[in-house]
């Protein structure tokens, strides 16, 4: 196997000279030692260095001999197999593999490197030692998160925001940000429904949320205040997202602190130029009047008119009704109808549903059961209706001119006729019989409906007055047992299940008479509510129990 | 006493910083925003503006540390005002946002901002304390000088190798051509100075050679082999050149662990800045975009 081995020499000047020469053999030896075919005196260098084999024409194998290693095409290796042009570097020598040109096997060039070019090398080679050679660089990252940034949080969402389409494409599309992006906090839980459209509130850029947007579905929400009455600028501005911002959590968007209210309620007098004949409100707990109680009063067309009055401890009311807590909370019990019974507050004063307020004491459910409406000792099941003074008195004469119509009636003050059994086939009564027998059954319901009404039954628990004309009927004064004492508040009896009903009306168990104001004043709630600061009681601001300026009538969308 | 970016002026910006953080926490202690603290209070819009105003100013640190003419005070006081008002940042942005976070753009901006600022801090400890190790480390050579040296070192050992064996030679080649000094950013950062395994064996099989002198094992590690044998026929001379080679292969390696120490220096005193400067910028797209959709959707 011919191998043509070609020494380039340089000769300064950029000339160059070759020298050629060939070897005969299968393997091409290279090394420092003297029998290498390849004979390179440098120290870097080995003895026997590498050795090449032509694999077939123009592919060479090249394999080290060494641990080093060799270093082919730029890439230290130890067996290789490379095309004719492949650079072996060894020490200062390079090395290149050629075709193997017309009468020759295989062919390689041998050349020296010159000192600039073993510079350019090392140069070329060299580590980087700095990282600012590594490739690592500043200016580059920082322009592409600085636009990318503000492309995907800001350009895109607003190109959202103006092409309703595209805004749906990148709310539907993962990973991509929306203006869903830029929502800053958790909506109120009743705007939910429409989160994900942020025009719905925000309607215009840059421009601040708008009543009218609000207004879209709260219409019919009550007004805050009659405008008539209040100057609702002085109110805060009086655009709704001057108080109401939402993105603040589920908690909701209604303000509730003491400040909303205690701003304003403060100085009122001096505020108003004695306009307000509000009493100064700043704190539950430390700056706040005694309730106003709504005591049951009737006007003169017996129309039910409260009395709003301070309360006080020795306040008394007139509900209309004759009511004896005492005896009826015994706490051993009584004797009815039904057995041995110990009453209880819940055994008639029963919870609306919701909790809120008090269902009416109901007759014929709490009271009935001992309390009969009997009016004849010979029918002792027949009773009147309770509740309608008119009834009674039909009720009555019904009954008194069937009885007398049947006969029968076992009572010896009484005609013959009416005393009289009727049998069957017996002869109809005369004209004559029969009025006598109506004259009777008038003055018997006559005389029951007076005793109902004075005796045992109706007086019992209600103030009745006589008939004022024969034509007239008797009076039952009218009742309140229940209802809304404090009408400017709210409270939730539900809320409060935790304490004990004589906690709150302590005076119940033994109250004797029915014009004992049972209801607890504001020094009652004080013992567990203190205002907003408060540390050792319930923190209550003006909210938990008052509205803002609620109208009962007006309507926000028809302000 | 050596005056350090940090007590610059006595100190005068860690003053200056601190009646920031303290009067942003008296106002927010005392402020009642009537609803939860948050970003659209007037304390919360005031906050947000000092912050902003903060986060470009301090970039404008990058501008300044190039201007080295015609600018307002010195470069030092800048960096230790850039170094405390960066710091009190933290909390004027945490009360601007009233404690508020969730997956939006505003809380990335905050997040960035954390990781510039955090970065930042590692950045005042390296420029602290790494001159000292460096300076120290090199020992009033540089790092030119020290490389030079090692080339030296390999020509020399080339020499003294080729003198004794032909193997010991390949054997020195090797660690030449694999003593690393320099290399990616992970090379940079760990230090590695790239002392050749085979250096190592080499060092370690003439110890033991030493010390089991007598010993013979039948199936001893190639190197350690080698070493004995050529140890155990070497002549005087030869075993002259040896400790000479290995004296020097010790030299050089304990000259490429310091330079491949003070490249770590170097590279730990500058690896930050590519956080720190990219996340700024990042930082800023994403202030513009918080600023921006504040107000896009008031």
């Amino acid at each position: 196997m011919r191998w043509l081995i070609r020494r380039v020499l340089k000769k300064g000047k950029g000339a160059v000279s070759y020298e050629e020469d060939v070897h005969y053999g299968d393997v091409l030896t290279i090394g420092r030692a003297a029998d290498q075919a390849i004979f390179l005196p440098d120290l870097r260098v080995a003895l026997n260095h590498a050795r090449v084999t032509q694999l077939s024409s123009g592919q060479y194998k090249i394999e080290s001999l060494i641990l080093a290693g060799i270093r082919v095409n730029d890439a230290i290796t130890y067996t290789t197999t490379a095309d004719a042009g492949a650079v072996v570097a060894i020490g200062n020598t390079r090395l290149t593999l050629l075709a193997a040109p017309q009468d020759y096997d295989a062919a390689i060039e041998v050349s020296t490197l010159d000192k600039s070019e073993q510079k350019a090398e090392s140069a070329l080679r060299a580590k980087p030692t700095r990282l600012a050679q590594t490739g690592l660089s500043k200016r580059q990252p920082s322009w592409i998160l600085f636009v990318a940034i503000l492309v995907f949080a800001l350009i895109l969402p607003m190109i959202g925001h103006f092409v309703p389409g595209f805004g749906e494409l990148l709310r539907r599309l993962p990973l991509l940000p929306s203006t869903q992006s830029w929502n800053p906090g958790t909506l109120d839980s009743a705007h939910h429904f429409f989160a994900n459209d942020c025009t719905k509130c925000h309607q215009t850029a840059f421009l601040t949320v708008r009543d009218k947007a609000c207004l879209a579905c709260h219409a019919n929400t009550a007004a805050h205040a009659d405008p008539a009455k209040f100057n609702l600028p002085q109110l805060g501005n009086a655009q709704c997202r001057s108080c109401h911002q939402d993105h603040e959590g589920i908690r909701g968007l209604i303000r509730t602190d003491q400040r909303l209210c205690s701003d304003c309620h403060i100085n009122l007098k001096a505020r108003t130029k004695d306009a307000s004949t509000f009493a100064d409100v700043s704190d539950f707990g430390t700056n706040h009047p005694e309730f106003k109680v709504s005591l049951p009063e009737w006007d003169a067309n017996g129309k039910f008119a409260p009395l709003r009055t301070t309360w006080a401890a020795n306040l008394k009311e007139d509900s209309g009704l004759k009511f004896n807590h005492e005896k009826h909370l015994k706490p051993d019990g009584l004797n009815t109808p039904s057995g041995h019974r110990t009453l209880t507050c819940a055994t008639c004063h029963l919870p609306e549903a919701g909790g809120a307020k008090m269902r009416p004491v109901n007759f014929d459910a709490m009271c009935h059961d001992c309390h009969k409406l009997g009016f004849d000792t010979l029918a002792p099941d027949r009773e009147v209706p309770h509740g309608k003074v008119a009834a009674v008195a039909y009720t009555l004469n019904e009954y008194y001119a069937k009885v007398a119509l049947e006969g029968g009636y076992a009572d010896a003050r009484s005609p013959d006729i009416v005393q009289q059994r009727r049998r069957p086939g017996s002869p109809p009564l005369s004209q004559q019989q029969q009025q006598e027998a109506l004259a009777w059954a008038r003055q018997r319901a006559s005389e029951a409906t007076d005793s109902l009404f004075t005796g045992k039954a109706c007086s019992t628990c209600h103030k009745v007055t006589p008939p004022r004309t024969a034509d007239d009927t008797w009076h039952v004064a009218p009742v309140r047992v229940s209802g809304v004492w404090y009408a400017d508040a709210r409270f939730t009896h539900a809320k409060h299940s935790t304490v004990k009903c004589e906690d709150c009306h302590d005076g119940a168990p033994k109250s004797t008479q029915s014009s004992d104001v049972l209801i607890p004043g504001i020094a009652n709630c004080r013992t567990c509510h203190g205002g907003a600061k408060a540390k050792d009681k319930v923190a209550t601001t003006c909210i938990a129990c008052h509205d803002y300026h609620q109208s009962p009538t007006l309507k926000m969308g028809t302000l | 006493m050596h005056d350090s970016i940090l007590t610059y002026a006595k100190s005068r910006y860690l003053w200056i910083a601190l009646a920031l953080t303290l009067a942003s926490l008296i106002a927010y202690i005392a402020h009642d925003p009537g609803g939860p603290p948050n970003g659209g209070t007037w304390l919360g819009y005031t906050l947000g503006t000092i912050g902003a105003a903060l986060i470009v100013w301090l970039m404008l640190f990058g501008v300044r540390k190039r201007n080295y003419r015609n600018s307002p005070g010195t470069l030092r006081g800048w960096l230790s005002a850039h170094i405390y008002l960066g710091t009190s940042l933290i909390l004027v942005v945490l009360l601007h946002s009233g404690f508020q976070f969730g997956w939006n753009i505003h809380t990335l901006a905050f997040v960035l901002m954390l990781v510039v600022i955090f970065s930042g801090f590692f950045g005042v400890y390296v420029y602290l304390r790494y001159p000292n190790l460096m300076t120290r480390n090199r020992d009033s050579a540089t790092r030119t000088a020290m490389l030079d040296e090692v080339a030296e070192i390999d020509q020399n050992a080339l020499a003294l190798a080729d003198g004794i064996d032909p193997k010991i030679h390949a054997v020195v080649l090797r660690s030449i051509q694999n003593t690393r000094l320099g290399g990616g950013v992970w090379t940079q950062l760990r230090a590695r100075d790239g002392s050749d395994i085979a250096l190592d064996s080499l060092h370690a099989s003439l110890a033991e050679r030493d010390k089991r002198s007598e010993m013979k094992t039948t199936e001893m590690p190639t190197m350690f082999a080698m070493v004995d044998f050529l140890a155990g026929r070497a002549t005087d001379k030869q075993g002259e050149a040896m400790r000479s080679l290995i004296d020097l292969i010790s030299r050089k390696k304990g000259l490429a662990t310091k330079v491949a120490r003070d490249m770590q220096y170097q590279a730990m005193m500058e690896i930050w800045l590519y956080i720190h400067v990219p996340l700024s910028f990042a930082l800023l797209a994403a202030l513009i975009a918080h600023i921006v959709s504040s107000f896009f959707y008031w």
